[in-house]
C-alpha cells in the first residue's frame, strides 16, 4: 500500500476524537436548522451578487458548510499535537518515512475531514438548500476550490498554532479563540458588507470570508467578476500558511 | 561474527544544545548479533546519542555509518532497518493495544496475516492477555512499556534500540523481557542497549560502554570491567540503632570512600572503597565515639556497580551517581 495511504488512515484512526467530530457536524446543522430559521421571518432575502436573491436561511445553510472547513482544519494541529504529546511524533520520524511525507499525511487526513464534513454537512442540509441548487460544472468546480484550499489554510494555521504552542491547555483555549475571531470576521453569519466597518476590513482579509463566498457562489450560480479575485487571494492565502505551516513544523525540537 | 563490517560504527560523535555538550566525540563499533549497553547516569547523553543514531537528532560533529549506511545522508535507509524504544512513552491514544500494534504494523507495510501471526505470538510471549483489548490510554505505565516493546517486532529488523526499556517494571515483567532479547538476539538481532541499572547491563550485554557527562571513559566487556577494577570493594555493616546520620556523614568523608549508600528497606549501609581494611576499623572507631553499635559487618563480592562507581569518580573527581540512594 502507498506510504501516504498507510499514515492517512493511521491519522484518522489513532487521532480523531470523535466527540468532537460529532460536535463538528452538529454545531452548523444547529445554525442551518434553528438560527437560520430563526431569522427567516425578520431578515428578508437579499442579493448576494450576479443579482441572485436568496432568503437568509439558505444564506446560513451555505456559511455553516464552510464552517465545517475551519472545524475540520483544526484537526490537524489536534492531530500533531497528539503525536508530539503521546510521542508517536518522534516514534514515526525514526520509522521508515520523512518529515514531508508525515506532515502531509496529516494535510491529506485533514482534507479528508474537512471536505468529507462539509459534504455531509452539505447533505444533511439539502433539504434547505436543496430546492435552489443549480447543478453547474463551473459551480461544482467553486465548491470543490472552495472547500480545498479553505482546508488547507485552516489546517496549515492549526499545523502552525500546535508547533508554537505546546502545552495542552494553551493550544485548545488559542484555537478556540483564533476560531471564533474568523468565524465573527467572516461572511458566515451575514455579508460582510453589512458589517461594521472594522469588521468588514478584518473579513478583507480573513480566507473564511472567501472560503465562504466562493463557496456560495458555487452552490447559488452567484459568481460575478470578483469571485476569481476571491479565488486567487484565497489560493495565495493557503499556499503562504502552507510554507508557514511547513517552515514551522521543520523547527520542531525533538 | 567477528570480520564483517560492523552493524554500527561510531567515530568522533558530538551533540552540543548551545553550550552544553552533551555526548562529546563518542566512538565505538557494534558487531551483529552483539548488545552493546550504554551504561551512565541520568543526563550522561544515553538518549542524545541513540536520537542522533537513530537519525532524529543531527550530529553537531562527527561521523556514523549504521548498517552499512552513512547517518548523515542515507537516513531513510537506516530507518527502514532499525527500531526504537524510545524512553518516552509512545502510544496511539485512540486505540486499544491490539489495532494499536495492527495499525503500526500497517504503517510499516507488513502484510496483514504477517501481522496478525506476530501479534498473537508476541501478545502472549510478553505476558499481554490480560490487556490485549485495553485502550492504550488506559494502560499502567508497566503495560505501556511493554506494548512499546512489542511493537517494534511486529516489522522486521536488524537492530533495535532500546532506551531504557525496563524502567517502570516489575522484576519478573524485566525479565521476560531480557529474556526475550536474548532470544532475538540468537536469531541474528543486534542491540543498542541504554541503560542505568548495572545488574541489568551485566545480564544482557556483551560488552558496556560506561558513559558520564557525555563521554565514553571506558568500553570493555561486564567480566573485564569488574576483573579491572575489581579494586573496588564494597564494605557492608548494619547499626544495631538502625541509622546514624553523624556516623554517615564522617565516613563520606573520610579519605579512600568513593561512595556511601544507605538501602532504605534493610538500612544497610554500603561504603564504595578501594581500600576496606583501612575502612573497617574506622568505622567500628566512629561507631564507638558515637555510642552506636555496629551489629554485622562484611567485604562484598565485588560488583559492576563498585567498578562503574570508581570509574565515574575517577573521571569526576568525587562523585554523586545515580543507581544507589546517598545516605
Ligand atoms: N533538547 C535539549 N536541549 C538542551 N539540552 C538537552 C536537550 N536534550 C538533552 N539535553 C541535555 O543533554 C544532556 C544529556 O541528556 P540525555 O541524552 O537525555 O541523557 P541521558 O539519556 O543519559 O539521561 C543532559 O544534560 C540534558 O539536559
Ligand atoms: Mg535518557
Amino acid at each position: 500500500m502507498n506510504i501516504y495511504l498507510r499514515l492517512v488512515y493511521r491519522n484518522l484512526r489513532a487521532n480523531l476524537d470523535r466527540a468532537s467530530l460529532f460536535f463538528e457536524l452538529i454545531f452548523p446543522l444547529f445554525f442551518i436548522f434553528v438560527q437560520g430559521f430563526g431569522l427567516n421571518g425578520i431578515v428578508p432575502p437579499f442579493d448576494i451578487g450576479n443579482g441572485k436573491f436568496v432568503s437568509y436561511s439558505l444564506f446560513l445553510a451555505a456559511g455553516a458548510v464552510t464552517l465545517t472547513v475551519i472545524n475540520g482544519g483544526t484537526n490537524a494541529g489536534t492531530q500533531l499535537w497528539f503525536d508530539r504529546k503521546n510521542g508517536m511524533f518522534e516514534q514515526i520520524l525514526m520509522g521508515p518515512f520523512t518529515r514531508a511525507q508525515y506532515i502531509l499525511s496529516i494535510i491529506f487526513a485533514t482534507l479528508i475531514i474537512g471536505v468529507a464534513g462539509s459534504l455531509l454537512v452539505f447533505v444533511f442540509a439539502f433539504p434547505v438548500v436543496g430546492a435552489s441548487f443549480a447543478f453547474s460544472l463551473e459551480g461544482a468546480l467553486l465548491i470543490a476550490a472552495a472547500l480545498f484550499f479553505g482546508t488547507v489554510f485552516f489546517g496549515a494555521f492549526a499545523i502552525t498554532l500546535s508547533v508554537a504552542l505546546k502545552s495542552s491547555e494553551t493550544f485548545q483555549v488559542v484555537s478556540t479563540f483564533a476560531f471564533f475571531i474568523f468565524l465573527f470576521t467572516s461572511s458566515v453569519f451575514f455579508p460582510a458588507s453589512s458589517a461594521p466597518s472594522a469588521i468588514q476590513a478584518a473579513s478583507l482579509a480573513n480566507p473564511l470570508t472567501y472560503t465562504t463566498d466562493i463557496f456560495r457562489a458555487g452552490l447559488f450560480s452567484a459568481a460575478t467578476s470578483t469571485t476569481s479575485l476571491e479565488l486567487g487571494v484565497l489560493a495565495v492565502e493557503a499556499a503562504v500558511m502552507f510554507v508557514i505551516a511547513v517552515l514551522a513544523f521543520r523547527r520542531i525540537r525533538v | 561474527m567477528r570480520g564483517q563490517d560492523p552493524v554500527i560504527r561510531v567515530q568522533e560523535l558530538s551533540k552540543r544544545f548551545g553550550d552544553k555538550v552533551a555526548v562529546d566525540r563518542v566512538a565505538f563499533d557494534i558487531d551483529r548479533s552483539e548488545v552493546f549497553g550504554f551504561l551512565g547516569p541520568n543526563g550522561a547523553g544515553k538518549t542524545t546519542t541513540i536520537k542522533m543514531l537513530t537519525t532524529l537528532l543531527q550530529p553537531t560533529s562527527g561521523r556514523a555509518t549504521i548498517l552499512g549506511h552513512d547517518l548523515r545522508t542515507e537516513g531513510r535507509k537506516i530507518r527502514e532497518r532499525i527500531g526504537v524504544v524510545q524512553q518516552q512513552d509512545s502510544f496511539d491514544q485512540g486505540l486499544n493495544v491490539e489495532t494499536s500494534l495492527d495499525i503500526y504494523g500497517l504503517i510499516w507495510d507488513v502484510p496483514r496475516p504477517e501481522r496478525k501471526r506476530r501479534i498473537g505470538e508476541l501478545i502472549e510471549r510478553l505476558g499481554m492477555e490480560e490487556f490485549r483489548r485495553k485502550p492504550t490510554i488506559d494502560l499502567s505505565s508497566g503495560q505501556r512499556r511493554r506494548l512499546q516493546v512489542a511493537r517494534e517486532f511486529i516489522h522486521d529488523m536488524d537492530l533495535l534500540f532500546l532506551d531504557e526499556p525496563t524502567v517502570g517494571l516489575d522484576p519478573i515483567v524485566r525479565r521476560t523481557l531480557l529474556d526475550f532479547f536474548k532470544e532475538r538476539v540468537r536469531d541474528g538481532l543486534t542491540i543498542f542497549f541504554t541503560t542505568h541499572i548495572l545488574e541489568e547491563a551485566e545480564y544482557l550485554c556483551d560488552r558496556i560502554a560506561v558513559i558520564n557527562e557525555g563521554r565514553i571513559i571506558d568500553v570493555d566487556t561486564p567480566e573485564n570491567l569488574k576483573r579491572r577494577f575489581g579494586s573496588a570493594k564494597a564494605v557492608e555493616f548494619k547499626l544495631l540503632q538502625g541509622s546514624s546520620a553523624e556516623l554517615a556523614a564522617l565516613l563520606s568523608s573520610s579519605e579512600g570512600v568513593t561512595r556511601l549508600v544507605q538501602e532504605p528497606s534493610t538500612g544497610t549501609y554500603r561504603v564504595t572503597t578501594a581500600r576496606p581494611e583501612s575502612v573497617i576499623p574506622e568505622i567500628y572507631r566512629h561507631a564507638e565515639r558515637l555510642g552506636v553499635t555496629v551489629s554485622s559487618i562484611y567485604i562484598s563480592e565485588t560488583t559492576l556497580e563498585d567498578a562503574f562507581i570508581n570509574l565515574v569518580t575517577e573521571n569526576h573527581g568525587a562523585g554523586v551517581v545515580s543507581g544507589g540512594r546517598a545516605a
